[in-house]
């Protein structure tokens, strides 16, 4: 089968006549989006698992009361302002993401690496947004499991597992307002002890595991740049090598999307 | 073959192959034709629909979240992502271009969620029935002995 006449086809399928393949993918693009299947199932089998154990809980930490923090605002409680940020950040990136790969659809190379490099900075934004919720939620666990600076060595992200703990010390994660769980608190602790060491060791996983995501698609945009400004997919003829990796960050974005929803809304 | 010898790095990243089918809008030219801004409306479009359906859910769950009942709450909220997730995967990864066989393959597999989530949840908040239930408790016994 030669080559030319191939291109030179190009023709809108909806049937497959051989010749070609049946899907109007390369193989490469085929593969990138089985392989995000695949991390949909990993990501979705982490979310899964934190609604079982949501559900066999009797109680749960309330997202407006954990997470209420915002850099240079200390002591103000804004519920759910700061991952705002975090999410626009993201959308936003996929937006500048998309602009590259429609730029790369009509070999327009200044552009590709123009919207390439706002890509990147928003991952790093993003990523430094991260990093801070991170090390405030680690502080907060530290701050609730002890008063005392020497036992931080001790303390565990967001573990809660000495039995001794006083109620008073993880009570500030739980809806002040609702009866039951403020009954739950003060009959069953440890039930309440337990919600709040899974809740920070699911949180502190799967935003890690998408943040790890989040680090690697980074690091691919930024191989990628260097590969526009180097001219190689000019002289490749195609910009597909951006689409694929364009598809793999638009996943990571949509997987923020149902973070947000798990941890911070419901 | 001997093309490859021309540019190698072509030959080390990717195959010739991908040339063939290196997306559907590859045989555009001219960045700045009408069809390329329609394209770029779009994009933005769906960019502030994004932005909206988050500050509304963002909103909701600031105020009204703890107020209103919990099923519809939820009920919301899952609808409001799913439609998040539909526009991202539609158009900003473009699988709403791509010819229905391979939409169809891509999707199907993420059925298996359906299940997933039924089962999993079932068997989290029966654990919990399990717990707080006494008759239940006298049932596992049983079983157990």
């Amino acid at each position: 089968m030669s080559q030319t006449t191939v291109i030179t086809a190009a023709p809108k399928i909806d049937a497959w006549g051989g010749g070609r393949s049946p899907y109007n993918v390369s193989y490469g693009k085929m593969m990138i989006w089985f392989f995000l299947l695949s991390d949909a199932l990993t990501f979705g089998a982490f979310l899964i698992s934190y609604g079982t154990t949501r559900f066999f809980s009797a109680v749960w930490p309330d997202p407006n009361q954990v997470f209420r923090a915002f850099p240079f605002l200390e002591g103000h409680s804004v519920p759910l302002l700061f991952v705002s940020l975090m999410t626009f950040i993201l959308i936003m990136s996929s937006v500048t993401m998309v602009l590259a790969v429609h730029a790369g659809h009509y070999g327009d190379k200044k552009n590709v690496a123009k919207w390439l490099l706002w890509t990147i900075i928003g991952g790093i934004c993003f990523l430094s947004c991260q990093a801070w919720e991170w090390t405030h939620m680690y502080g907060e666990c530290i701050k609730v499991w002890s008063n005392n600076p020497a036992d931080v060595q001790h303390g565990l992200w967001g573990s809660f597992t000495d039995v001794n703990t006083p109620v008073e010390k993880f009570r500030e994660f739980f809806s002040p307002t609702k009866a039951a769980v403020q009954h739950v608190l003060d009959t069953q602790p440890l039930v309440a002890m337990q919600s709040t060491h899974n809740f920070f060791n699911y949180f502190f996983t799967i935003t890690g595991f998408h943040g790890g995501h989040v680090t690697s698609g980074v690091i691919f945009n930024i191989l990628i740049l260097v590969n526009t400004v180097n001219g190689v997919y000019e002289r490749r003829g195609h910009y597909e090598m951006v689409e694929k990796i364009g598809l793999y960050w638009h996943f990571v974005d949509l997987v923020w999307v149902f973070v947000f929803t798990c941890f911070y809304l419901l | 073959m001997s093309g490859h010898n021309k540019h190698s790095e072509q030959f080390y990243y990717e195959g010739d192959q991908s040339k063939l089918y290196s997306g559907i809008m590859q045989h555009h030219t001219d960045v700045n034709s009408a069809e390329s801004r329609e394209q770029v409306k779009r994009i933005w479009k769906i960019f502030w629909i994004l932005l909206a359906i988050t500050i509304v859910e963002v909103g909701l769950g600031m105020t009204y979240s703890h107020s209103w009942p919990k099923a519809l709450v939820i009920f919301i909220f899952l609808s409001l992502t799913l439609v998040k997730a539909g526009f991202i995967v539609a158009v900003f990864m473009h699988l709403g271009d791509e010819i229905k066989s391979f939409l169809v393959t891509v999707l199907i597999p993420l059925v298996l969620f359906v299940w997933f989530i039924i089962a999993f949840l079932a068997d989290g908040s029966f654990w919990l029935h399990m717990n707080n239930t006494s008759t239940a408790r006298h049932a596992t016994e049983q079983v157990e002995n």
